[in-house]
């Protein structure tokens, strides 16, 4: 399956500047991949230091960040001087080249991951950098190299807090790692590919339509169910409260990231929040129907922002009215509720699958 | 999962309210109580000197210097060391001390919150509320006061 | 107290016990009486501490040990066990230990109450005297490197104070790490988010959970004893009580002094004081408790939770009438001994509306807390059957205070030992079972709704007080001198438990010895058994839910 999509971003750049064969592929996936990388950053840059207070400040009653420009937003470049500008303190005993490979990583992979998201159009531009058969499953190995980078981080930094929040993140991360795509598959098995480009296609046709509106088969729809494993896995796969134990600020005081500072510590704040949203583009892609949406496909890509950004205000939302859980419970969660639901799930949608199709 | 989705409700409840609990500070200069205690005004034409704050005060931040005829030469006030017991306040036979509703007073070094008493005697009120006439509606209030018109000694 | 309770402990079968029957109880260990102006005081050997207490617990139920309070006289230092029962905290003795002046060795109570482990360690290190067969003799609040007593009569504070640890240790001492174990040790604090101040926990890991928690406290210790025993009875105390737990719980404290300089010194208090000071004491336990609530909620849920802010937001309100009536937010200084300072702020009208309207949507916070925190099941998961402490280990370390009564302890010594106007108004003691975490939350939630109705009721008296009859302070000399050698110990229900004060005095306007019986430090002596074998986000939350603040703690 999986029809050849519309004309990938790289080529786009590659036919625009009018080089062809292999200099066009290597100009235009470098250009294409600067540009997806930027417009993530953005959001990102727009997100921790202003959008995560404002939203917070929403949910506790608060004003938050106005004095600087418009709605305070000049408070990004602020920070970003603020921050950028602090002595990076390189405590004594570190292990150092895992020490400062650990916070280039994070941010890495995440990015990473996007080069096989299907952002959708804006224009007559797909934003999509590459459509491997594999997809679904290159995404999910990119996102899992972050737990890598969290263990270095916790190993390395030569303290006691930070070695917890890193076997936190390992154990936490194999607990639901395997709910995750084991749910993922479900989805593979409705799509029947596990090309990304083929997914978001499997999901535009007409579930039922009221009064005149067409409700898409999105997978979400089509089954509820494994959306909400689906979420609640992803929350735990990007260490999200209730899932924030390998960090846990009250009990082990920011976990991998304590030693870090300026610099390093703005790259694994970036990293996590490139992450969430490479979660919610997860989400969005699989039981979302990608960037599809009301409108012209040319502003698909709108879509696909609004969506990413919804499940980065879900994490802010339950980060305000969840309690964090145990590390034992969670892994009780992931072992004995999670994995066996996702497996029963799995075995359902194989089953209904079958017997329709 | 019916208790996880009352505390998503009620944190969405306030999110959407629109209301702040919190005010952006110095645009919005905060109404203090009539009895709120900060930093102490000091009229040198009603103190007689009797030392009685002095005295009560219970870790030592007024000084007090007379000279030989037992006429008073310094009052100095460390207000970065008050407590704000407003014990000074109270024993006062005159009134000489009060306790203003200026909570905000900066300084760069420890040392510069010593007031001594021309300091002291310029401290502002705060949006001109006479504190003593708050608390002690019975005693004279001396806001408008004008200067060495009533002397003590 | 309670309407709907009828067997209130006075007709309950708490037997009383007079001092002659006591006394002929002790038989022979008895020497000498020394009565306070509390309770009668027995004088024993210090060799006879433990047999003295043993049978006091076991053979007159005085299951209770409230405090020790050392000191050292002219000729001989002593040790005082403040004895009471959970019964029916009115029946008191008190067991006075002198000991040797040249040798202060006195045998150790921790057999029998293990409370008395960290009571004598604290006299051990300000007074000096030595215990007996104590488990752990260390100073607790000073450095253990720290030269000389502090509070003992030849102790020069002149001497210098500089002593490293290195050249102080033991250089024989045992040396626990081996290649053989598998803990790790961690020292939570003294600068970490959930401590809630400078509290050093000394944990030992196994993996998450923790085999062994010791508490290292005293980084708050300011003297405030010291600070008392220089201050006047009749102003300069007074402003100091604000200080030992800050978080706005300034009045319950100040009524803790209040309450024993006025048994000490005879003085009456008008009664339309009376109804303010409770209508006080209740705001501020409000606050704490919204405190309480909110940083617990911070140490479970996580930091930016939204729970936090909204009961800091409900404290703030509280606060904002008690600034009106006593013209601060945390440091009150409101009460003076025969009474209050002030009273209600004019117009009256006004105050009682904004304390009515207060009161009125509090049950609606209340109700929000239950959505966000105790009805969800993550907050269950996380709190229910974890940080267990029982009722039977609660009392033997002395917990007071919502931690005992989470525990099914039921003793609050506003209902047991009344003062102020409780005993005319109608309120609860709440009690629950649980004895784990959830309970001590669910309790100070309730608590708040009690102080409420408390509070309410006083509202309605204070308006139809008759205006000629509104005395706000009895006419108290400006100087208080009590007589010499009397000595009280009288205790009140602070925000975390029994707050309790013991004064000697010795004829002058100073008290010769003050000693503060903070209800936090005794709870925190529970810590370990709480955390123990629990994972290492139990012992954050269980040391939460004791809702300790150190200002008391180390006073």
């Amino acid at each position: 399956m999986g029809t050849a999509p519309a004309q990938l971003f790289p080529e786009f750049i590659a036919e625009t500047l009018g080089i062809s064969g292999v200099p066009g592929q290597v100009v235009g996936a470098l250009i294409a991949a600067a540009v997806i990388g930027n417009i993530v950053l953005a959001f990102t840059g727009v997100a921790g230091p202003w959008a995560k207070r404002k939203i917070t400040a929403a949910f506790t009653d608060r004003i938050a960040v106005d004095r600087i420009g418009p709605f305070g937003l000049l408070i990004i470049p602020a920070a970003a001087v603020q921050l950028l500008a602090k002595e990076l303190i390189v405590p004594e005993g570190v292990d150092r080249p895992t020490w400062d490979i650990a916070p280039i990583l994070l941010p890495a992979s995440a990015l990473l991951g996007f080069a096989v998201i299907p952002m959708g159009h804006l224009g007559p531009v797909n934003l999509q950098l590459a459509d491997p058969e594999v997809g679904l499953a290159l995404v999910f190995a990119f996102a899992s190299i972050a737990s890598v980078s969290l263990v270095m981080a916790g190993y390395a930094s030569n303290n006691k807090y930070s070695m917890l929040g890193g076997l936190r993140a390992v154990a936490q991360n194999l607990a639901y790692e395997i709910p995750l795509i084991v749910t993922a598959m479900s989805v593979v098995i409705f799509a029947g590919t596990l090309q990304m480009s083929g997914i978001v296609e499997a999901q535009q046709d007409v579930l039922f339509t009221i009064a005149g509106f067409d409700i898409p088969t999105w997978y979400a729809l089509v089954n509820p169910f494994a959306f909400v494993l689906f979420l609640t896995a992803n929350m735990a796969e990007i260490g999200r409260n209730p899932f924030d134990i390998p960090e846990a600020p009250t009990e082990i005081v920011g976990g991998y990231q304590t030693e870090y500072s300026s610099a390093y510590f703005v790259l694994f704040y970036l990293g996590e929040f490139v992450h969430i949203f490479l979660g919610g583009a997860i989400l969005a892609v699989t039981f979302l129907g990608g960037a599809s949406g009301p409108g012209p496909e040319s502003i698909g890509f709108l879509w696909f922002v609004v969506k990413i950004w919804g499940f980065f205000l879900f994490t802010q939302w339950a980060r305000a009215a969840f309690p964090r859980v145990r590390i034992d419970q969670l892994i009780e969660i992931g072992w004995k509720g999670m994995l066996v639901l996702s497996f029963a799930n799995l075995v359902l949608t194989a089953v209904i699958v079958g017997v329709i199709v | 999962m019916i208790g996880l989705m009352k505390s998503m409700a009620t944190t969405m409840k306030h999110a959407l309210d629109g209301k702040t609990f919190t005010v952006e500070y110095p645009e919005d200069a905060p109404d203090v109580s009539p009895r709120f205690r900060g930093v102490h005004k000091f009229s040198q034409e009603r103190c007689i000197w009797c030392r009685q704050c002095e005295n009560v005060c219970p870790n030592d931040t007024i000084q007090i210097v007379q000279d030989d005829k037992r006429n008073g030469e310094q009052y100095n006030l460390h207000i970065g060391q008050c407590i704000y017991c407003r014990l000074c306040e109270e024993v006062c036979p005159v009134d000489a001390i009060l306790l203003t509703q200026n909570f905000e007073f900066t300084a760069d070094t420890k040392d510069d919150f010593v007031y001594n008493k021309e300091q002291l005697k310029n401290v502002p009120w705060y949006k001109g509320i006479d504190p003593l006439e708050s608390r002690n509606p019975d005693r004279g209030a001396w806001i408008g006061e004008g200067d060495g018109e009533i002397d003590y000694q | 107290m309670s309407l709907e309770a009828p067997d209130t402990p006075e007709t309950d079968a708490v037997t009383e016990h007079d001092p002659e029957e006591l006394a002929a109880l002790l038989g022979d260990l008895v020497v000498g009486r020394d009565d306070h102006l509390n309770a009668p005081g027995f004088v024993i050997r210090p060799d006879t501490v433990q047999e003295t207490l043993s049978i006091l617990k076991e053979q007159a139920g005085y299951d209770h040990l409230s405090v020790v309070s050392a000191q050292e006289y002219e000729n001989r230092y002593e040790s005082i066990y403040h004895l009471k029962k959970f019964d029916d905290p009115t029946q008191e003795v008190s067991v006075v230990v002198p000991a040797d002046k040249d040798s202060p060795v006195s045998e150790s109570a921790e057999p029998v109450f293990r409370t008395a482990d960290w009571h004598e360690r604290e006299a051990y290190d300000l007074i000096g005297i030595e215990y007996d067969d104590h488990p752990d003799l260390r100073r607790i609040l000073l450095p253990e490197t720290w030269q000389g007593h502090p509070l003992s009569m030849d102790y020069d504070k002149d001497q210098p104070q500089i002593a490293s640890l290195p050249s102080h240790v033991n250089p024989i001492q045992e040396h626990h790490m081996d290649d053989e174990s598998d803990t790790m040790f961690l020292n939570i604090g003294p600068h970490h988010p959930a401590t809630h101040g400078v509290l050093h926990l000394k944990t030992v890991l196994d993996g998450e959970q923790v085999v062994d928690v010791e508490s290292d406290i005293g980084y708050l210790h300011r003297c405030e004893e010291q600070m008392a025993q220089n201050g006047t009875y009749r102003h300069q105390i007074m402003p100091y009580p604000d200080r030992w737990d800050y978080i706005s719980a300034g009045l319950l404290n100040e009524w803790a002094y209040a309450r024993a300089a006025e048994d000490l010194a005879d003085i009456e208090v008008p009664e339309y004081a009376q109804v303010i000071r409770t209508m006080g004491a209740e705001m501020c336990r409000i606050a704490a408790h919204m405190l309480a609530l909110a940083t617990f909620a911070l140490d479970v849920n996580g930091d930016f939770t939204a729970t936090f802010m909204y009961a800091i937001n409900d404290r703030e309100r509280v606060q904002n009438l008690l600034e009106d009536l006593t013209g601060q937010r945390l440091m009150f200084n409101y009460f003076r001994l025969g009474g209050v300072v002030w009273d209600l702020p004019e117009p009256r009208e006004e105050f009682f509306s904004k304390t009515r309207d207060f009161l009125d949507q509090l049950p609606g916070s209340v109700e929000e807390y239950h959505n966000l925190i105790t009805s969800n099941e993550i907050f269950q998961m996380r709190t229910i059957d974890t940080g267990i402490l029982p009722p039977e280990v609660a009392k033997d370390y002395g917990a007071t205070g919502p931690v005992a009564r989470g525990s099914g302890v039921d003793y609050d010594l506003r209902r047991d030992d009344p003062y102020g106007y409780y005993d005319e108004l109608d309120w609860d003691v709440i009690t629950e079972d649980g004895c784990d975490n959830y309970s001590r939350l669910l309790v100070r939630m309730q608590e708040v709704e009690e102080s409420a109705k408390i509070i309410g009721q006083c509202i309605d008296l204070l308006e139809d007080w008759p205006e000629e009859e509104r005395n706000i302070q009895a006419n108290v000399p400006r100087t208080l001198k009590p007589d010499d050698d009397t000595e009280i110990y009288r205790a009140v229900e602070a925000a975390k438990g029994e707050l309790g004060i013991y004064m000697r005095a010795d004829g002058t306007d100073k008290p010769a010895r003050f000693k503060i019986r903070s209800p936090c430090f005794s709870n925190l002596q529970t810590l370990p058994e709480m955390a123990n074998g629990e994972y290492i986000p139990d012992v954050i939350a269980a040391l939460g839910s004791l809702d300790i603040v150190l200002g008391e703690v180390d006073r």
